[in-house]
């Protein structure tokens, strides 16, 4: 069953000795607290502005009776990832063993074309000025803490989850916590029209917040005024 | 309000647009130079679109190279180790570099005044020049994403507006000329007409897309992009000079001179919309 779903020869869906990582987000668990954002934010040194992982929300229901929607957001690590096949220069590619989708960057020219080919809106160009790296001006996503992962640690994200809504491991491996929560709960990833074959799966999240709305059409003012002051700043 | 992230930006900006516009108009004057050497009334024009077509092309490399944010890193593209053919970027840069090279060379056949060479040379270098709108089309449609990109219509609508750019500066060149004017209407009207008729064929098709592809149709039509994209590109910079050069006045020089300027600043104004329209939804994913 697993292999006939695979389209793509870099699918390594059900490949027999190859792991590949997931996340499973759990949304009623979500408490909105940011640790996430802030755990990958020491991590990495991700200049302000831009996110690795970032957790929006939104408002729904009617006063009194309202309450805010988490959907943490992460690079989804695609099994068939669009970014790794609109790369003119293989500065963007897949880790068989793990599905880790990673970033080249002394190779990276900045075209941009793995930006404009991320449906899930995941990836970010680096500024100009950084304080503690001179990796400037490649573009930046998620790795998934490749460099954890191979030291048999979990993600920062997942390591600082208060509320162990964020869990990590191997979806090839029947047995790990990831397998058992997918095949237990009704899931869903982000835009799977676009067949991507997404790795972070979400449970409990809602089409009202991994749908695009009418909002998109009618952006309000105050993003507008956000984004041109960072775009002032940061010279991207 | 804050319902999304809005720090990830658009990933290709307005210079792009200018890129696209650039490299329609040379290729399209290319077009026209080796047009020259089967139509004798555009004769006039194959050294002028020759020399045109490759000081654009100067400008495209400059604007393209400028673009990157690592522009040093430019040759990464033309490195054999790094190549990835999967990429419309990979195999347009290798097009980019072809073209360059076979319009050197056939500027040379044309100083030397070897016809020979220099009519096989005009046409390598117009199907190496048909390579650019197409790639550039491809650079959109590879996108799965995007509404409008995803298109396989967007690379033969690139084609159709290199050859409505190419032929109205190549109509602003040859002014004053009857006989090439006379060609260069019929291709300017058959161009702009199938530019229009796409357009709608585009649209039709993002409007009854998904619910990405409906907020892009409304951001293209009544939301900020309207007016560029209905009234100038679509109304001014194709519609209106299909219909005043169709109909009996458009044989005028005044008439040509008109619909060459609104297909050119349409041709602007549509290649700014399709690539900005699907990026500004994106950011608000």
């Amino acid at each position: 069953m697993s292999e006939e779903l695979r389209v793509s020869p870099i699918e390594t869906r059900g490949v027999t000795g190859k792991r590949r990582f997931a996340m499973v987000v759990d949304t009623r668990r979500c408490i909105g607290c940011m640790a996430c954002q802030v755990a990958c934010k020491a991590e990495y040194d991700t200049p302000l502005g831009v996110n690795r992982t970032w957790v929006p929300y939104k408002v729904v229901g009617k006063y009194p009776t309202v309450k805010k929607q988490f959907l943490p957001r992460l690079c989804n690590h695609c099994d068939d990832a669009p970014c790794v096949r609109n790369c003119p220069v293989e500065a963007t590619f897949k880790v068989e063993d793990g599905g880790f989708i990673l970033q080249r960057y002394e190779r990276c020219i900045g075209c941009r074309s793995c930006m404009a080919a991320c449906p899930y809106n995941a990836r970010f160009m680096l500024p100009s000025h950084r304080s503690y790296t001179p990796i400037t001006n490649v573009v930046d996503k998620c790795t998934f803490c490749f460099h954890r992962v191979t030291q048999n640690l979990v993600p920062a994200c997942v390591q600082t989850c208060i509320g162990r809504s964020r869990v990590f491991g191997d979806i090839n491996d029947p047995k790990s916590e990831v397998s058992y929560l997918v095949a237990t709960n009704s899931t869903q990833v982000l835009r799977p029209e676009e067949g991507t074959k997404p790795h972070v799966f979400y449970i409990g999240a809602d089409r009202n917040a991994t749908e695009f709305g009418r909002d998109a059409y009618r952006q309000p003012e105050v993003m507008e005024q956000e984004r041109s002051a960072f775009k002032r700043n940061f010279k991207i | 309000m804050g319902d999304y992230v809005w720090f990830h930006d658009v990933s290709w900006h307005a210079s792009y647009a200018v890129y696209f516009f650039v490299i329609g108009i040379l290729a399209g004057l290319s077009f026209m130079s080796y047009g020259s050497w089967i139509t004798p009334a555009l004769r006039p024009l194959r050294e002028k679109a020759a020399y045109g077509s490759i000081a654009l092309l100067a400008l495209g490399g400059v604007l393209l190279i400028a673009d990157l944010s690592q522009p040093l890193r430019f040759l990464n593209i033309l490195n054999p180790g790094y190549l990835n053919f999967s990429s419309p970027l990979a195999w347009g840069a290798l097009n980019i570099v072809a073209f360059a090279v076979a319009s050197v060379l056939y500027i040379m056949a044309l100083q030397k005044g070897d016809e020979a060479k220099g009519k096989l040379l005009a046409l390598v270098t117009a199907l190496l020049a048909l390579g650019l709108p197409v790639y550039t089309g491809f650079d959109l449609t590879v996108h799965q994403s995007r509404p409008v990109w995803n298109s396989p219509i967007i690379p033969v609508l690139f084609v159709a507006m290199a050859i409505a750019s190419g032929s109205a500066v190549g109509s602003l060149l040859a002014m004053g000329n009857e006989e090439a004017q006379k060609v260069l209407r019929q291709y300017m009207l058959w161009s702009a007409g199938a530019v229009a008729v796409m357009l709608v064929s585009v649209m039709g098709t993002t409007n009854y897309g998904g619910s990405a592809a409906e907020l892009t149709f409304m951001i293209m039509t009544t939301g900020t992009m309207g007016l560029l994209f209905i009234g100038v590109g679509f109304l001014a910079g194709s519609v209106a000079p299909a219909v005043l050069l169709f109909a009996p006045m458009g044989k005028s020089q005044a008439v040509l001179m008109v619909s060459a300027l609104l297909i050119l600043v349409g041709g602007a104004a549509l290649r700014y919309v399709l690539l900005m329209a699907p990026q500004q939804l994106q950011t608000l994913f």
